[in-house]
């Protein structure tokens, strides 16, 4: 049982970490990144070419990965974000994105799924009474020091409170000279190169392979709507009930019963808390 | 140019209509097999994208489920056809039920957060459909795709070929009426002032939560068409035809005719279908394509084909100077006195013991107040006090801490914004917020969309109750128009009227309502003098005609010349409240406004008004 909720834990650290890659981005810009699993899906196959094809050492391959991402996500957001004002039509941009992504790396890396090996081994190990792989535990763990880490620097950074104030009142916080646009490129910028980082960890869990990111894109999108918008703890929460409640629908169910019930889990937060476990309801302005 | 006047003066449905017919005629004009089915290809995306086009490029939401809601659609008529039930008229009827039902059930959680929880919500349904299938893999035929369909018939004779073809082409053309019947009634206008803001429809009385259902699960039904014609056309169908790339194939189809047009939906679908998925090694690269495609149409095709289509259309029309569009007439230049005012019949406003807390700042305390019948009420205060915030309220956009609102015998604090509108709450925008595209007499008409309701089935087939409506409507529009000196840019575009009309309009449209209060937000604010008096006569004529009035604004000028009760707001409460004369005594009001202490004031703010504007007097 404990192996289960092992399992649970890890896949749910998976969706949380794209969610915070959709959170950094939207509490920066209130843009929702629709490529964002997309390009975690990119750090993911870089991870494989450089670890398994070119057998570089993790180092070179997590550097190489956190800079090809973060070139790919500025990319985006000067070519299919900035020049679009209506965020109805940065939706479909962003989605054009992801798509592209999606097709390039069919080309480059095939159909097949790919497996990366995880460099701080792959024995099992038994942790709590349940088994578990060593990357799972690091994920896990990679989950929670981000959202700590992330909070924490939020709150006593400059950076971190120039970012709080575009998420409260845009239009303030470029009155008070805070720079809108260099700050959506740099959000645009960072969470790329930590989706590129994270490939490393992901893709070792996941495998890597064409398709990872759309399915990954609405696992995460899950996390977000139960956690709430803009809100990071709240994506650790998600992550959390999506991790579970797959793992054990897949265990007693069937596999093809997961996606249904992660479905239902949205649709039941929807209409009991539109906006999140975690977000306050904010009142309409006019 | 005369050639294009002779064109100009048909019908506008006539063109299309004559295309339609050349296309139903085309196995008869030689047509080759692969080109035939090449249409019949082209009619079933059309009619994808069109219901695509109703949610996102009318109702503003982007939805990717039209691939979900086709595999619905395919999936009854399939199960239908193989349990022998083959006719097709009985299976585009179920069909396109089981879409709708598709669609109302996936948009009543997903429009419940913001735009991209539809998005989300929809695509995680294209995602469901294999999960679906193989857990119903009885009926459905799972992963190996359902087998085993009858021969189409149509009232119990199997139909040729060329028969179905018809079958096909008649469906998306009847379909395409309906569509265009819908976005050229009182209920396309809607859409646009849904799609423009949230906040505008509601103020008319639209439930943008409704509205936008409505446009998302109507936009199922054409895909529910399309998956019983698809099903049909191969007898066979399977997972494979209902994934993402098909999601995506919609979306390019709609961003490339433009969302938001009729025709543009099978402009878009033909240029999909023949172009890119004509050839076999373009699977390959589709992704990439339409990837590619959806960033650079969505950057830079802004309003698609049809966009271009109507630009050159407009300049032909002036080029011939066509009749209708031609320049307004002169003269009549709306600075006219002011109509007399019908009967404007108030009610009473009460606010008693309102508060409103935003997270420890104390927007309002405890405020009371009243409007009556026949009176102008004016909420003054310094910036910051509270006005805006108290008007929110009594629209419904904020909710009340505590205290009631009251509207006659209604309660209307607890009540939804539209809900409030409707109860006979109108009010004009500091700013000016209208949808480009539509006429002034469309934008005032908007006004009295759910006052006056006339049914989305009425206006698709133009049944007499319709008809009275639409009547009513250009009757009421012409009548307040003329009332506030608009009636010479009736059919001027909304959007180009410069900013003090622009006010007139806003309160042309709250007037078209009759609504039972009228709240007028700082209307005066950025208007020169002589529009401002205009403001100022206006609202006398509405005060004689019985109506309740309410009006904030910082124009002293104005609210001592109209008001005959003003209540002063500062830190939100009421600090002062009485006639015009008394206000202008009140030492607090002195000094909130003038900073002037009790023991130095000999001053009036009529007084400091007047000085002021002798001095910028001098300055000019």
């Amino acid at each position: 049982m404990m192996t289960l909720i092992w399992t649970g834990l890890a896949s749910g650290a998976v969706y949380a970490l794209v969610a915070i890659g959709y959170n950094i981005v939207f509490i920066s810009s209130q843009t929702f990144n629709f490529a964002q699993a997309q390009l975690l899906m990119v750090g993911a196959f870089i991870a494989y070419s450089g670890l398994v094809t070119f057998h570089l050492p993790v180092l070179v391959v997590a550097l190489a990965a956190a800079a090809a991402v973060l070139v790919l996500a500025g990319l985006e957001e000067r070519v299919a974000v900035r020049p679009v004002s209506q965020p109805d039509v940065q939706l479909v941009t962003t989605l054009g994105a992801a798509t592209l992504l999606e097709g390039a790396s069919q080309l480059i890396w095939g159909n097949q799924p790919l497996s990366v090996p995880f460099s701080a081994g792959s024995g099992v190990v038994t942790l709590l009474g349940g088994r578990l792989f060593p990357v799972q535990l690091a994920l896990v763990i990679t989950a929670i020091v981000l959202v700590v880490v992330l909070t924490y620097l939020s709150r006593h950074l400059k950076l971190g409170l120039a970012l709080l104030g575009m998420a409260e009142d845009r239009e303030a916080a470029i009155l008070r000279g805070v720079n809108a646009r260099r700050l959506a490129l740099g959000a645009f910028a960072f969470s790329g190169a930590l989706a590129g980082l994270l490939g490393l960890v992901v893709a070792p869990y996941t495998f890597a392979f064409a398709t990872l990111g759309s399915s990954l894109a609405l696992y995460g999108f899950v996390v977000l709507a139960i956690g709430g918008f803009g809100s990071m703890g709240g994506t650790l929460v998600g992550g959390l009930v999506v991790g579970l409640v797959e793992t054990l629908v897949t265990r007693y169910l069937g596999s093809q019963y997961a996606d249904l019930f992660v479905f239902a889990a949205l649709v039941v937060i929807l209409f009991v808390r539109p906006a999140g476990l975690f977000v306050r309801a904010r009142e309409r302005v006019v | 140019m005369t050639i294009w006047r002779t064109l100009r003066s048909a019908p506008s449905w006539v063109w299309p209509a004559l295309v339609a017919i050349v296309i139903l005629a085309l196995p008869w004009l030689g047509l080759g097999y692969s080109a035939i089915r090449q249409v019949q290809l082209c009619c079933i995306l059309a009619l994808l994208v069109s219901g695509l086009n109703l949610s996102f490029g009318y109702a503003g939401q982007l939805a990717l489920g039209q691939a979900a809601m086709y595999a619905a659609g395919a999936y009854t008529a399939g199960i239908m056809s193989v349990h022998g039930q083959t006719d097709l008229l009985e299976e585009l009827a179920v069909s396109g039920v089981v879409a709708l039902l598709v669609g109302l059930l996936t948009g009543i959680p997903g429009l419940r957060l913001n735009s991209w929880s539809l998005a989300m919500t929809s695509f995680f349904l294209v995602l469901l459909i294999p999960d679906l299938l193989q857990i119903f893999s009885g009926p459905t035929g799972g992963s190996n795709g359902l087998s085993g369909l009858g021969a189409v018939t149509l009232f119990g004779q199997p139909l040729s070929s060329n028969g179905y073809y018809l079958a096909i082409v008649i469906t998306t053309v009847a379909w395409f009426a309906v569509m265009r019947n819908i976005v050229s009634s009182r209920h396309g206008v809607a859409f646009q002032v849904l799609k423009q803001s949230d906040v505008l429809a509601s103020s008319v009385g639209i439930s943008p939560y409704r509205m936008k259902l409505v446009a998302y699960a109507l936009g199922g039904l054409p895909a529910g068409l399309a998956g019983a014609l698809f099903a049909n056309l191969d007898q066979y169908i399977s997972p494979g035809s209902f994934d993402f790339t098909l999601a995506t194939t919609i979306l390019a189809g709609t961003i490339l005719g433009g969302s938001a047009s009729v025709y543009g939906a099978a402009i878009g679908a033909a240029i999909m279908q023949i172009g890119p998925n004509e050839s076999t090694s373009f699977q390959q690269y589709a992704l990439v394509f339409y990837g590619a495609f959806l960033i650079v149409g969505g950057v830079l095709l802004n309003g698609g084909i049809a966009r271009l289509g109507r630009t050159l259309v407009g300049r032909l029309d002036r080029a011939a100077a066509v009749a209708g569009t031609a320049a307004t007439p002169p003269g009549e230049s709306g600075d006219g006195p002011p109509q007399e005012v019908p009967r404007l019949p108030g009610g009473v406003l009460a606010v008693r013991g309102v508060s409103k807390n935003f997270g420890g700042n104390q927007a309002l305390l405890d405020v009371s107040l009243s409007a009556s019948p026949g009176q102008i009420t004016a909420l003054i205060g310094p910036n910051g006090s509270g006005k805006t915030t108290l008007l929110n309220m009594v629209c419904g956009f904020y909710r009340t801490d505590s205290g009631e609102i009251t509207l006659g015998e209604d309660r209307l604090n607890h009540l939804a914004p539209h809900r409030i509108a409707l109860a006979g709450v109108a009010r004009t925008f500091q700013t000016p917020n209208l949808p480009a595209g539509i006429t002034v007499a469309e934008a005032v008409s908007s006004g009295r969309y759910a006052k006056a309701r006339a049914s989305m089935w009425s206006a698709v087939f133009r049944t007499p109750k319709y008809r009275r409506v639409r009547k009513a409507d250009a009757a009421q529009a012409d009548q307040v128009l003329e009332l506030v000196g608009l009636s010479d840019v009736r059919d001027t575009e909304a959007t180009a009227l410069p900013l003090g009309r622009r006010r007139l309009l806003e309160l042309a449209k709250a007037l078209i309502a009759s609504p039972r209060v009228l709240l007028l937000d700082e209307i005066a604010s950025g208007l020169d003098e002589d529009e401002v008096d205009r403001i100022g006569v206006l609202l006398a004529k509405f005060r004689e005609a019985g109506a309740t009035v309410v009006l904030v604004e910082h124009n002293f000028r104005l609210v001592l010349e109209v008001a005959d009760h003003i209540a002063v707001l500062a830190h939100g409460q009421v600090i002062a409240e009485g006639s015009p004369a008394l206000i202008e005594q009140d030492p607090r009001v002195l000094s909130e406004y003038l900073g002037v202490t009790e023991e130095s004031s000999t001053l009036t703010i009529a007084g400091e008004v007047a000085a002021i504007t002798a001095e910028r007097g001098e300055e000019r």
